[in-house]
């Protein structure tokens, strides 16, 4: 998909919030339509459906829902275009993409939140696996 | 005793074929022979009584040129195939014609090749490469008490077989595999499935029914690939019965591997420990605590028992039990539900009484060791129950408990027969818990000690048979249910690898928790599963039926996510606010030693200190209705085995219809 990386370039800065948030949108879509070209690239067809990776792309946006300034956001829109660009032009590995798009939203990233706080190491070990 | 025993004694080892110590002696493949003294010719030792001032020389020129000359007979027409036959590695040809043969071979003719038998779907043969030691045809008529093995022929035209086609029917067959000295028996599963060397031993306790034979579990990484029987003089000798050797096959089918829960359509979804805890724990506090019901399984280990009753009795319901305990059962006479005689003391009877019980289905070595017993010492059995196919001689007294009431009244002609034994064994089957009347029953069995005087400081003979791995330390554990129907009335049931309970009598909108380890009767009627692990994935406690409390040992590694059955419990109690106090196998042994400290002196049989007399009188009415089978399929009695593709097999071809 060159054609596609082609527009791929570093833009001018944002002048504002809403030029920042269209390009937020514009990166989203083309993040979108790469997913199928990502999918045949890795092969994740058993591991991970396009909607899963949609949404993860989408949260990986919200978590950064918070910011404001429109020159963080170009730097985080320039970032996201980068890795893209990466996975695009298979300069990744498969695990990448598992280890960072598909496992990694829960699995291998131990979340120890609020709930699990107050429970006792046996309880632990056992949610971990059935030998500690 | 014969020169070979005595050589054995003396610390000399002399190499047989036909020779085994639970067999009669044959005496025709010769490897034994030993120089003597005096003797002209060498003898066959095996068959040679020892005299006193024997002088035997077994590593003469002579004795060596013997077993030479026997090995290249022997080989002659033994096939070259050690590379594909199963026994290699251990087989006894091969590794005494390594010690004891000749270098070369001086046969240049073809070899004689025999015709293979079908013996089942356990046993594979191969009988060209039988050297006709006839330790099988002597295991199947002496041991097993079935006359389908022969000799067929004389001279080079000599083999084993059955006499007409047909298949061996036993439920002991796989031993004769175990005994076969070379690859002409071997296990029909295991056939080309792994070498010998590869294999890890993991020595365990088998589960299946309640003798607790003492098992060796062979896995190759996270696979169980064969189970062989380990000695224990006490309880199996070195035989295990079919179902035992070959049911491993169901260890790897049917497995639970993810906690589940049912959704709205009905279909399991699979969920995360944390997620499946809550929704039980959620449950579990909206029902009234008498509502709460836990059954625990025939495979429960004594330590997941004891997980159970004290977290169910911390949630305020008394409600627990372990199937096959039947409604109302007594668990504060020791006597009363044990094999008080012991498995080992069943050969010093002289005369049984069998209560609705079939041994040789519910308990394959005992059965083995009344035949022993009615072999040696000529034991005169009695039988009261269905019609059935012991495989001695014994006589059927009748179907009912009124054939009891009249030997206890002395009417009967048998009745006269056990005043007059010196040992009399009565032995009642655990099928009888299930009865209504089975106090009245038990009362009658006791008169009937009574009379015969079977209970004495000496001689105890009044015996339980059970039936399932779990029931003696469900017993012992104090697995009491408040009331003999809480499950028609329950909202919440915990069914702890529980499938043979009456799964219809559960009320619709009852929420029942599945814990378990194969997809079975109650994975049906589960609203969750909690995936636990099989009894060769984890340590514990199990009591046999004649009261010995032995462990099994973890041989492979658990399936998917599943976890040790009384970890779930012990989760979930914190889970649900009611935390258990202990969280280790060690703490939890030490809670189990104080509710039943016999559990924990393992590999030594307790027997009961106090007998029936202290029980009180029973004023039961006995009911009419005859005893009933326990067990309808031998080869299919629990989920392992019932998911097992083998047993499936034999309980087709070999059952008996």
């Amino acid at each position: 998909m060159a054609h596609l990386m082609k527009n791929l370039k570093v833009p001018p800065n944002s002048t504002s919030r809403e030029e920042a948030r269209k390009r937020t949108f514009d990166f989203f879509r083309l993040a979108c339509r790469s997913i199928p070209n990502i999918m045949e690239i890795y092969n994740l067809d058993d591991v991970v459906t396009p909607s899963q990776l949609r949404s993860t792309v989408a949260s990986e946006i919200r978590k950064n829902a918070h910011v404001t300034n429109p020159k963080v956001i170009d730097m985080l829109l320039f970032k996201a275009m980068e890795e893209l660009k990466n996975f695009v032009d298979h300069a990744k590995q498969r695990h990448h993409v598992i280890g960072q798009y598909v496992v990694g939203r829960k699995g291998l990233v131990q979340d120890l939140g609020p709930k699990d706080e107050g429970i006792s190491n046996f309880l632990k070990n056992f949610y971990s696996s059935n030998y500690s | 005793m014969t020169v070979l025993q005595a050589c054995e004694i003396a610390g000399v080892d002399i190499p047989r074929f036909c020779y085994h110590s639970r067999l009669s002696i044959a005496g025709n493949c010769r490897m034994c022979l030993v120089e003597v003294e005096k003797s002209p010719k060498p003898v066959a030792s095996c068959a040679m009584p020892a005299l006193p001032g024997m002088k035997i020389k077994t590593d003469t020129p002579l004795a060596k040129k013997a077993r030479e000359g026997v090995m290249e007979f022997l080989l002659m027409n033994h096939p070259l195939d050690c590379p594909i036959c199963d026994q290699g590695g251990e087989c006894d040809l091969q590794d005494q014609s390594m010690a004891f043969g000749s270098d070369r071979g001086r046969f240049t003719e073809t070899k004689r090749s025999v015709v293979d038998k079908n013996l089942g779907p356990l046993v594979k043969t191969v009988m060209t490469r039988c050297i006709q030691c006839t330790r099988c045809v002597r295991f199947a008529t002496e041991i097993a008490g079935v006359q389908d093995l022969g000799m067929l022929g004389r001279g080079s035209g000599e083999e084993i077989g059955t006499y007409v086609e047909r298949l061996m029917t036993s439920e002991l067959s796989g031993n004769v595999i175990d005994i076969c000295p070379v690859g002409a028996l071997t296990s029909k599963p295991f056939a080309f499935k792994a070498r010998n060397w590869e294999l890890k031993g993991t020595e365990s306790i088998d589960v299946t029914d309640a003798v607790g034979s003492n098992i060796r579990i062979d896995s190759r990484g996270p696979e169980v690939m064969r189970i062989l029987p380990r000695l224990n003089e006490d309880i199996n000798e070195e035989w295990i019965s079919d179902k035992t050797r070959f049911f491993y096959d169901g260890l790897k089918r049917q497995r639970l591997n993810d906690p589940m829960i049912r959704g709205p359509d009905g279909r399991f979804k699979a969920v995360s420990w944390r997620d499946a805890l809550a929704v039980v724990a959620e449950v579990i506090h909206q029902v009234k605590p008498s509502e709460i019901v836990g059954v625990a399984g025939k495979l429960s280990d004594a330590e997941s028992m004891m997980a159970l009753k004290d977290f169910l009795n911390k949630m305020g319901s008394n409600n627990v039990w372990c199937e096959g305990n039947g409604p109302s059962p007594n668990a504060d006479i020791r006597s009363g539900y044990i094999m008080n005689t012991s498995i080992s003391g069943l050969e010093k009877a002289d005369v049984f009484l069998l209560v609705g019980t079939q041994p040789r289905v519910e308990a394959a070595m005992v059965n083995a060791r009344i035949r022993k017993t009615v072999r040696a010492a000529q034991a005169k059995v009695g039988y009261v129950g269905p019609a059935t196919d012991l495989n001695y001689d014994h006589e059927h007294l009748g179907t009912g408990p009124q054939t009891l009431k009249e030997i206890a009244d002395g009417r009967h002609p048998f009745s006269s027969t056990l005043i007059n034994a010196k040992n009399p064994c009565i032995i009642v089957g655990a099928g009888v818990f299930e009865r209504n009347d089975k106090d009245a029953i038990f009362s009658v069995v006791e008169t009937i000690a009574e009379s015969a005087k079977a209970v004495r400081p000496d001689w105890n003979g009044l015996n339980v048979l059970l039936l399932n791995a779990a029931q003696a330390a469900a017993l012992d554990l104090g697995l009491v249910p408040e009331s003999g129907n809480s499950i028609e009335s329950s909202k919440f049931i915990y069914l702890m690898g529980a499938d043979d309970v009456n799964l219809e009598k559960i009320p619709e909108d009852a929420f029942v928790v599945y814990q378990g380890h194969h997809g079975d009767r109650g994975v049906y009627r589960a609203n969750i599963i909690l995936p636990s692990s099989a009894f060769s994935e984890k340590e514990g406690t199990y009591v046999n039926t004649e009261g010995c409390a032995q462990t099994t040992v973890p041989a492979v590694p658990t399936v998917g996510d599943a976890r040790d059955d009384w970890k779930i419990i012990r989760a979930l109690s914190e889970v649900a606010g009611a935390c258990l106090p202990y969280d280790s196998l060690t703490a939890i042994r030490s809670r189990m030693r104080t509710v039943a400290p016999n559990l924990l002196n393992t590999d030594e049989r307790q027997p009961a200190i106090f007998s029936y007399s202290l029980k009180p009188e029973s004023r039961q009415e006995m009911s009419t209705v005859p005893f009933g089978t326990a067990v309808e399929n031998f080869y299919m009695t629990d989920s392992i085995t019932r998911a097992s593709k083998v047993m499936a097999q034999c309980s087709a071809s070999l059952s008996k219809k």
